[in-house]
């Protein structure tokens, strides 16, 4: 079958691909660029592990095909971090123990970073509907919704 | 789980893409949000030969009021749909069933015409290939008689669509877009109401538009479901009314909605039409919840809906 070629940006840096027309951003992610932050756990978008950022919106990454995203933007879980700081919602994340086993983690991150950047004073309701896109089977989410409020709380004074 | 292999087109134009449907030679299908889609390719639920990316037109994105219609072009996503102004102030009820549907990452990524044209589930069904295998082949695949119930021979998958019943209980009509032209029909006139082959849509036809008649209507949907969020409804009621009369419409069941009309002002309707949709709901063992509990619950839902939206209207 013919690949295709497409050009994106991923994490900040410009790129051309050439991919599989049948092959999903996560296996792009994962297994071309190795950037295995995004993880596989249900494989038919029920999960929200794989969630990543296109172009200001949250996916499900198992279910796009990175054919349909030339031109586009995906942020990962190892895009966030800056001039070696880590972003304010994985800082978050560590001090309130919003994780237990982890694998839903760089997801829930995801889902809760695409919320405060459109929303920057969100209610713990909005929070609670954000991230109930995604599951976890360890925390319970109570400690993911503090470390989320913590984090916008911080991010709205600086 | 990986995908079995397909090209892809991403055409501009509607017309462009009916031309690489028929040149596919009926291996082709349409790719909206793939929310719907894509698990099901990847379960070997099909295995067609070209995807059809229908996101790079443009005239499908749009929603426009017009004195008579709100029309929403297909690929319009269920979530700037939600937040349309004129949604939340026209139609009280499909605003509350695009905010029950899923979750809001597939709501951001899921389109109106993906959600109307999505594929009847069944807990059989909807399984991976090794699993279908296993189990011996469904009517839905093509097998002999049905796994849910014994012997039957006729398919029981439910049409899962939360939005679909409230955009009937709003009377929204459909436009299609096909070799032999465009036609603009009824919603509910796209239902076969065969589970294994739900859509009376030709092969190829484009769904380009939602439209729904321009009025203010009061009303609203109820969604069963085991968890708040993420999960497809195992029975959704909905209820939309103006000046009085008002349909309602039972989702989740069967291969399509039942839909109901009512006058409010014949005494004991409330309890006529719960028990007709009582009666016409036939829930067979095929999801996570008992057949007789999603019975019961289409009586309790209708009866609330009515006294949610109607309040002291009702007698
Ligand atoms: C975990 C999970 C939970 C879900 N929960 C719900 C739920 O609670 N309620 C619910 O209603 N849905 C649910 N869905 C299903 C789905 O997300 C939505 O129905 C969504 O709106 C489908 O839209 P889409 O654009 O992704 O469709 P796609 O997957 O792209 O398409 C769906 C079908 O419609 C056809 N199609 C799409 N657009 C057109 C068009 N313009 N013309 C002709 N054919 C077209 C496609 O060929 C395909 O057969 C869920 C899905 C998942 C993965």
């Amino acid at each position: 079958m013919k690949s295709i070629q497409i050009k994106v940006t991923v994490n900040g840096e410009p790129m051309s691909l050439d991919v599989r027309p049948y092959e999903t951003l996560l296996e792009t992610l994962r297994e071309r660029l190795h950037l295995t932050g995004a993880k596989e756990a249900c494989s038919l978008g029920a999960c929200g592990s794989c969630t990543v950022i296109l172009d200001k919106i949250p996916v499900r990454a198992c279910l796009v095909l990175t054919a349909e995203i030339d031109g586009m933007t995906v942020t990962t879980i190892e895009g966030l971090a800056a001039n070696g700081r880590l972003h304010p919602l994985q800082e978050a994340f560590m001090e309130k123990g919003a994780v237990q086993c982890g694998f839903c983690t760089s997801g829930m991150i995801l889902t809760a970073k695409s919320l405060l950047d459109r929303e920057k004073k969100p209610s713990k309701d909005q929070i609670v509907r954000t991230i109930s896109s995604n599951v976890c089977r360890c925390t319970g989410y109570k400690k993911i919704i503090e470390a989320v409020m913590t984090a916008a709380e911080r991010m709205e004074r600086t | 789980m990986i995908l079995p292999p397909f090209a892809y087109a991403r055409p501009k134009t509607v017309k462009k893409a009916i031309a690489l449907y028929q040149g596919a030679k009926g291996q082709a299908v349409y790719l909206a949000g793939g929310t719907d889609l894509v698990p099901r390719i990847k379960q070997r639920l099909m295995c067609p030969a070209l995807s059809i990316d229908l996101k790079g037109i443009q005239a499908l994105k749009r929603v426009t009021l017009t004195r008579d219609w709100l029309k929403i072009g297909a690929n319009v996503t269920l979530y700037d749909l939600k937040n349309h102004p004129v949604v939340a102030k026209y139609y009280p009820a499909l605003y509350e069933s695009l905010n029950t549907t899923s979750c809001e990452t597939l709501q951001m990524r899921g389109t109106l015409g993906g959600n109307v044209l999505q594929d009847a589930r069944c807990l059989f069904f909807n399984k991976s290939d090794t699993w279908r295998k296993a189990r011996g082949f469904c009517l839905k695949m093509g097998g002999e008689s049905c796994n849910a119930v014994k012997g039957a021979r006729v398919c029981f998958a439910n049409y899962a669509s939360d939005n679909a019943p409230v955009l009937l209980t709003l009377g929204a009509e459909v436009l299609l877009s096909g070799i032999a032209g465009d036609r603009q029909i009824p919603l509910l006139e796209i239902f076969t109401g065969k589970s294994d082959s739900p859509f009376t849509l030709h092969n190829g036809e484009i769904l380009t538009q939602i439209l729904i008649p321009a009025q203010i209507t009061k009303g609203g949907y109820l969604k069963l479901r085991v968890r708040d969020s993420i999960d497809y409804p195992l029975v959704g009621v909905a209820l939309s009314t103006a000046d009085g009369r008002g349909r309602l419409a039972v989702g989740g069941i069967g291969g399509k909605p039942l839909l109901f009309e009512f006058r409010g002002d014949d005494r004991g309707w409330v309890e006529r039409i719960a028990d007709e949709a009582l009666n016409q709901s036939k829930p067979v063992r095929n999801t996570v919840l008992s057949a007789a509990y999603r019975k019961r619950m289409v009586k309790t839902l209708t009866k609330r809906i009515i006294k949610l939206v109607m309040g002291e209207d009702r007698r």
